[in-house]
């Protein structure tokens, strides 16, 4: 189409639609990602700051173990509560998708979103409270005799972190699976037991291959947001259990070092997205395996 | 044949829903047999109840000597083509067919391949086996399907409704080939399906299906000639009812006298190699009135005075339900029905009439025709023979009738 033709239906409908979702995602998402990548190039001297094009911040981020020992843990945890809430939500969808009464299903959806009516924030407290070192575990594990002293792998270290998140997670990951499962027919199932095989393999042969997509956007939706979370491991990691989102907010607030900060968290997030290309390629092979 | 399939007092409950009432059958090995009848009338679940995918409430189902109780349908030697064709989306059609193959452990990996070949040249599809599942049609799928079933060599197929997703061409050529394909492999197949002329053309025995109830089960052209209650007649084919008196039953004995010999031929009448001929379409298009077999010596004549057409006696055997004095209905088929022209033979009892539609098919013109005293018109089917005229609407007629071909309910 040559420039200054009349736009047609669709492009005119196109804007309409999409035009105000665009200006919110360009004012609230484009520029001050712009911003970042702007200032993880510039540095702090001291109160001001030195804006002459730099790659120092990265030098940095490159040299000091301790960044890549934060992301690492960052990656691991990620990974871990990505791999424990899937492979958690799965039953559960499973359950609601074959096994619950198609009048009753969104029911069990509704009450699966219940998480969702308490803040984030009071999620993460609540978590303390179970876990503590007071906590109910504890104090119910040892009221029972079966422990002399409390638990202390479940609080302030990486496990409580995982366990929290997973929680927090567990809806986003539930629905995705839910929806793959309630697609696939029926009948291939039964072709399935038909031609010889068992309940348990026909769920490995024929109902795990065809859910992969929904496991799969699964993991991205839990992975992405996990590894920039830092509420949960401000509360729950303890000194050990601190991971990159952390020292980014550490540097931006309590360093005042804006410019590194920025660095790290374009560091990150080139992490997560290659990360996450890999996982929506996977996908990709599944899906033209399939349809 | 022996009894493949042994069906006893099967009851089928879904809560307070009766689905399946005292259902005893038996299907002899290497059968073609079909369940026919309405939606909802329970033969899809019944096909289930054989497949293993439904436990009967109560009754046996016997499989090839086997009591199937509790036995999954992994483990039975029955295989199911589904009305979805259920293809395995994720898998090639070489996987699909050999889905079955690969928990055999008597065969190897050279010897399932080589069985693949052959079941898609079976079907027709050789040199499709990489094909993915959504590249194929809807009559591919079908024959993807068949082949994967019959690999596994089960002793019974069992077919779901396998050409309702099928245009109307391609139904009928699949139907041919269906038959072609039961005889080569000589397995035994049960066919579930609302289309009765499907059932009749491919079947080697039906059994009519009712609301959870078999209705009747007998060879196709049995079925049609002699249905054994008046639901069966209305359901197979078209039938004409009119009402009727039975003045007397006795052993008034005098066998009608039979012009010819017993293994005359008779127009219309289907001869045995059925295949052959039903798939040339004799039967949908009917035929002349044709003689049925004759009352046996001794045997009990009915006395009837018939609506419009007046008085006849039939043998007992033309009233499959029994028959008392009084009240009744006769059936009688339009093919059986003739419109008399010119230089016709004299039939046995002829009546007038008047035309009062005519529905012109090229090969066949089918009339209804009103009959004084019969409060519904009757419909008659008539070839258009060379020479032979169609009617108008109006005109006026004989209609020549066959005591023998009449069906007492």
């Amino acid at each position: 189409m040559s420039s200054g033709s009349p736009l047609t239906q669709d492009q005119s409908r196109a804007i309409r639609l999409m035009g105000l979702p665009f200006a919110y995602a360009l004012a609230l998402l484009a520029i001050p990602l712009g911003a970042v990548l702007l200032f993880s190039f510039w540095t702090q001297d001291f109160m001001t700051v030195d804006t002459t094009f730099t790659l120092d911040n990265y030098r940095e981020v490159a040299e000091s173990p301790i960044y890549g020992l934060l992301l690492r843990r960052s990656l691991m945890v990620s990974g871990l509560v990505t791999l424990v809430t899937v492979v958690l939500a799965y039953p559960v969808a499973y359950f609601v998708s074959f096994h619950v009464a198609p009048s009753k299903k969104s029911l069990w959806l509704f009450l699966i979103t219940i998480p969702f009516w308490t803040s984030y924030l009071i999620r993460v407290f609540l978590w303390k409270v179970i876990l503590g070192y007071n906590g109910v575990i504890n104090s119910g594990l040892t009221q029972l005799g079966l422990i002399d002293e409390p638990l202390t792998f479940i609080l302030y270290n990486v496990n409580a972190v995982i366990i929290t998140l997973a929680h927090a997670f567990a809806p986003f990951a539930i629905l995705p699976i839910f929806v793959v499962l309630e697609k696939i027919d029926r009948s291939l199932l039964e072709a399935s037991r038909d031609l010889g095989e068992t309940k348990v393999s026909t769920f490995f042969w024929v109902t795990l291959p065809l859910s992969m997509p929904g496991v799969v956007g699964a993991a991205l939706i839990v992975f992405i947001p996990t590894i920039g979370d830092y509420v949960t491991p401000e509360l729950m990691g303890g000194a050990g259990g601190k991971l990159i989102a952390n020292m980014i907010q550490t540097q931006f607030l309590q360093l005042n070092n804006a410019p590194l900060g920025a660095a790290l968290a374009i560091v990150a997030m080139v992490c997560v997205a290659g990360i996450s290309i890999l996982f929506v390629l996977l996908n990709r092979r599944w899906l033209r395996r399939q349809t | 044949m022996t009894d493949l399939i042994s069906l006893k007092g099967v009851q089928k409950y879904y809560g307070d829903y009766h689905a399946l009432r005292d259902i005893d059958l038996t299907i002899r090995g290497g059968e073609f047999f079909s369940l026919l009848g309405p939606s909802g009338c329970g033969k899809t679940t019944l096909l289930r109840v054989i497949a293993g995918f439904e436990e009967v409430s109560d009754g046996t189902v016997v499989l090839s000597g086997r009591d199937m109780k509790g036995v999954p349908p992994n483990e039975r030697p029955t295989n199911m083509v589904f009305q979805s064709y259920a293809i395995f989306p994720h898998l090639s059609v070489a996987q699909n067919v050999a889905f079955g193959l690969r928990k055999r452990k008597d065969i190897d990996k050279a010897s399932r391949k080589s069985l693949v070949e052959e079941a898609l040249k079976m079907v027709g599809l050789a040199g499709y086996g990489d094909r993915r599942a959504h590249a194929l049609s809807g009559g591919q799928r079908q024959r993807v399907a068949l082949a994967r079933a019959l690999v596994l060599k089960p002793k019974v197929l069992l077919l779901d409704e396998p050409m309702s997703a099928l245009d109307r061409k391609m139904r009928e050529h699949m139907q041919v080939e269906l038959i072609r394909l039961q005889r080569h492999v000589g397995i035994t197949f049960v066919l579930v399906t609302h289309d009765q002329e499907e059932a009749l053309v491919m079947s080697d025995r039906i059994a009519v299906m009712f609301e959870g109830e078999i209705g009747q089960v007998d060879e196709p052209e049995a079925l049609y000639r002699r249905p054994k209650s008046r639901r069966v007649a209305e359901f197979i084919g078209k039938m004409n009812f009119l009402p009727a008196r039975v003045t007397g039953i006795g052993p008034g004995a005098t066998p009608v006298a039979r012009p010819a010999a017993q293994d005359e031929v008779v127009p219309g009448r289907i001869p045995q190699s059925r295949a052959a001929v039903k798939l040339s379409g004799l039967m949908r298009r009917g035929g002349e009135p044709a003689a049925d077999t004759p009352a046996t010596p001794g045997e009990a004549m009915i006395s009837l005075d018939i609506a419009g057409l007046g008085q006849a006696q039939v043998p007992m055997h033309q009233a499959p339900e029994g028959a008392r004095e009084g009240e009744v209905a006769v059936g009688v088929r339009p093919e059986t029905l003739a419109i008399l022209f010119e230089g016709d033979q004299a039939p046995r009892h002829e009546c007038p009439g008047t035309v009062d539609e005519v529905v012109y098919y090229g090969d066949m013109t089918y009339y209804d025709v009103r009959v004084k005293d019969v409060p519904q018109p009757l419909t008659i089917a008539m070839k258009n023979l060379m020479g032979r005229p169609v009617l108008e609407v109006g005109q006026s007629c004989r209609i020549g009738w066959d005591d023998r071909a009449l069906v007492v309910f």
